[in-house]
Parts: structure tokens; C-alpha cells; sequence
């Protein structure tokens, strides 16, 4: 239960690793629904808090916000999740909460901006037409755009002989994208 | 270095603080630099986004499996038979109390009496007016029969039959207007034949089962169950009032 996070944990996320994220998601699950009935969460929103939860998880590691290593998965991923149920509940209820709820975690620096979702027009424009590009064009703006690897590094993922070959390709999908949208 | 270049380092947090303050100017002073990084941003947010939609498509299914593949537990399990057997013994009552409800017991019994006064026999040639309603009667064509049956001289049986023809129309009360002065008469008829006072009885209790009134029902299959005689569906009416308790 109490992994630690380790490098080669965040590598494998970051590189988008199913098992490894499965694994976190089951083995936290039932502890985390538990705890969130603790909140009177029902098991319904306790499990989209707990999803949310793996996902803000998910996007710190790939930041590079997590590199600690003094502590576990798990730590890292409940105090994510009891910060997004204060924030639920706070929304819900109107009701403040005592800033020392929050003490056992204070060391622990996380980011979660899952809530501010909402999309401009222009970017939901964008959103329409992204996904009506290629796979491969897909893939090297994600690698690059939220996996945030850097050029080099994903040459070396896709196969690309060369950076510059994969700098021209990223180039080229972005006009394709602009086109798309301008037209 | 060229612009693009540096917006690509300012995504990889990687601009040195020359180029920061390069990337800083040309921001405000090239509107095409600030258009091309806010495209930039946008598509940054929006693939983010992306992600999390499909990251969130890839925990539902780690969710769906996790469910298929959990232990039920022991309460579950018998909560899950507590509800069979709840929905088992329901079934049971509303069979049974389906079987003896009144109308079930009605459409089990209800028969319209045969034709005994005027068998028709083929081939032969029918003329009376009492012969053309009987076989109307015979043929299911129970308006004509009623008619026929109202044009002609009053008599008890005739009254009889005409009530068959009522209860098989549905037209259950005014079978029972007919049926009851029948049930109720003290003319001794000695021609069995002729005697419908008994069979009145039987279909009054049944055009009562029809109706809902049980308890006027129960009164006319008791006097034909206690009768001391053998009489007209005197064990049938025994059985019914069994059902009926």
C-alpha cells in the first residue's frame, strides 16, 4: 500500500503507463472511498473526487511538481483528494473550513487546477479542430504541450532520426492545425 | 535564435533571463509573437483538457474492472436473497389471491347453459320464432337471440336464457334482473325439464362473482351446497365457497 514515489513511479506515468496508474487506482480505491465517507460523501461523487484526484496526481507527476521522495503514493494522493473534497464541500455548503484541517499536509506542494476547466470560444475551437487532426500529430503536441517532454526526448520516444526532423514535423502541425481553423 | 524558438523554451521553462526579457518584449511590441504564443497557450490548455477526458475514459474502465472482479460481500449476498424471497413470496400471494378472486372464479365457471328446450337438429327446417331464437342462441348470435326470446310469450325458461345471452354480452346486471325472479320463485315446476330455479341460482352466484359482490355471491352457492338433495352443480358450488373463505 504505502509505495513509494520513486523515479522510475513518474517515469512511467509521464511516459503514460497503464499498469503503473491502474495499480495506484486500485490499491488506493477502497481506502480513499472510506475516507471520503468520513466527509459524508456519497460513494458516488466520492469516487469522482477520487478520480479527479488521480488525475491532478497524475498531471503533478508529469509536471515534475512531485519530486520528493520522503513520501508515499498515497500520502501525495489523499491529501490532493481531501483538498478537492474541502473544495467540493466548501462549494456545496457554503461552510469555511479550519486552515489546520490541512496541517498533516503542508509539506506536500501540489497544483490542483482541475476546476478551472471551462474552455474560451477560441479555445474550444481549438479543442473541435485538435481532435480532428492526425494520430501522430496528436501525439507529438501532447507529448510536448502535457507530457512536457522536451524535443529531443521526444524524437528519442517516437523514433525520429533526428530533432530537427521532429521540429519541422511539430511546426508542421501546428500550421495544419491553424489551417483547419482558419478556414 | 528565433522566435519560435524561444516560445518553444518558455513552454520548457528552460529561457535564460536574457531571453526572458527578450520573450517579455517582444510580447508587448510584436502583436504576430503574442498571437502565436496565445495560440500556443490556448492549444496548451486545450490538450490538457483533452487528456483528462480520456485519462478519465481510462479510470472508468480501471473502475469497471474493479467492480466485476470485487468479492461480493456477505451481506450483500443477503440482502440479494432476502429480495428473492420477498419477491418470491409476493408472487406466491398474488397467485393464489389472483386464483380466488372473484373473477377468476367467475371466468373458471361460466359456461352459458345448453340449449335444452329447442335442440336444433340439421336439416330440419326451423319456423317458430321460439326454434329461430334458440338457434341464434346456439350460433353466439346473442342480440338476435334477445330479441327473439322478448317477442315472444313470457316464460321462465325463456326469461333463463335470455340472461345467458346477457352475462355472455358482459351485460352482467341485467342478467341478474331476469336471474332473480327466477332464483326466487316459488312455483313448483315439476318438469325438471322446465326447472331453472337451481341453474338460476348457480349463474346469479356467479353474475354476483362478476360483479365484485361476494357476499351475495357466497348466499347463492350456499343454498345450492346445502341443499339436502342432489341438486345443479351442488359440489362445484362447495368447492367455489372454499375458494371463496
Amino acid at each position: 500500500m504505502r509505495e513509494e514515489l520513486t523515479d522510475k513511479i513518474l517515469e512511467s506515468l509521464k511516459r503514460g503507463d497503464n499498469a503503473t496508474l491502474e495499480k495506484i487506482y486500485i490499491d488506493n480505491r477502497v481506502a480513499f472511498i472510506n475516507f471520503s465517507k468520513k466527509f459524508g460523501l456519497p460513494e458516488v461523487d466520492a469516487l469522482d473526487v477520487y478520480q479527479d484526484a488521480i488525475i491532478a496526481f497524475h498531471e503533478n507527476a508529469i509536471n515534475g511538481k512531485i519530486n520528493s521522495f520522503n513520501s508515499s503514493v498515497s500520502t501525495y494522493l489523499f491529501a490532493i483528494g481531501k483538498f478537492m473534497i474541502f473544495q467540493l464541500l466548501r462549494v456545496d455548503s457554503g461552510i469555511e473550513f479550519d486552515s489546520n484541517m490541512m496541517i498533516e499536509e503542508k509539506n506536500i506542494e501540489f497544483d490542483v487546477n482541475l476546476y478551472d476547466e471551462k474552455l474560451t470560444n477560441k479555445q474550444k475551437v481549438i479543442a473541435k479542430h485538435f481532435k480532428m487532426l492526425g494520430e501522430r500529430c496528436k501525439e507529438v503536441l501532447s507529448l510536448f504541450y502535457y507530457q512536457g517532454y522536451t524535443l529531443g526526448e521526444i524524437a528519442v520516444i517516437l523514433g525520429y532520426s533526428t530533432k530537427n526532423v521532429l521540429k519541422s514535423s511539430k511546426s508542421r502541425c501546428l500550421k495544419q492545425l491553424k489551417e483547419m481553423i482558419n478556414n | 535564435m528565433n522566435n519560435i524558438d524561444l516560445i518553444e523554451k518558455y513552454f520548457k521553462k528552460s529561457l535564460n533571463d536574457e531571453e526572458q526579457v527578450l520573450f517579455d518584449n517582444l510580447l508587448k511590441s510584436d502583436q504576430k509573437f503574442k498571437e502565436e504564443f496565445d495560440f500556443q497557450k490556448d492549444l496548451k490548455k486545450v490538450i490538457a483538457v483533452n487528456q483528462r477526458e480520456s485519462l478519465k475514459t481510462t479510470l472508468q474502465g480501471f473502475e469497471d474492472k474493479f467492480k466485476k472482479n470485487k468479492v461480493i460481500p456477505m451481506k450483500w449476498l443477503m440482502a440479494a436473497a432476502s429480495v428473492i424471497l420477498i419477491l418470491g413470496l409476493g408472487y406466491i400471494i398474488y397467485q393464489t389471491s389472483f386464483n380466488n378472486s372473484p373473477e377468476k372464479l367467475y371466468a373458471d365457471n361460466f359456461e352459458p347453459y345448453r340449449n335444452i328446450i329447442q335442440p336444433v337438429v340439421r336439416g330440419e327446417s326451423v319456423d317458430t320464432i321460439e326454434a329461430i331464437a334458440f338457434a341464434a342462441y346456439e350460433n353466439g348470435k346473442y342480440y338476435k337471440a334477445i330479441n327473439l326470446f322478448n317477442s315472444i310469450e313470457e316464460k321462465e325458461y325463456l326469461k333463463f336464457y335470455e340472461a345467458m345471452c346477457f352475462l355472455k354480452l358482459d351485460k352482467t346486471q341485467e342478467a341478474i334482473d331476469l336471474l332473480l325472479p327466477i332464483a326466487t320463485s316459488n312455483t313448483n315446476v315439476e318438469d325438471l325439464r322446465f326447472n331453472f330455479k337451481h341453474k338460476a341460482n348457480w349463474y346469479l352466484g356467479l353474475a354476483y362473482l362478476k360483479m365484485g359482490d361476494k357476499n351475495r355471491a357466497i348466499s347463492q352457492f350456499s343454498i345450492l351446497a346445502n341443499y339436502p338433495e342432489d341438486v345443479y352443480k351442488k359440489e362445484k358450488s362447495k368447492l367455489i365457497l372454499k375458494k371463496l373463505n
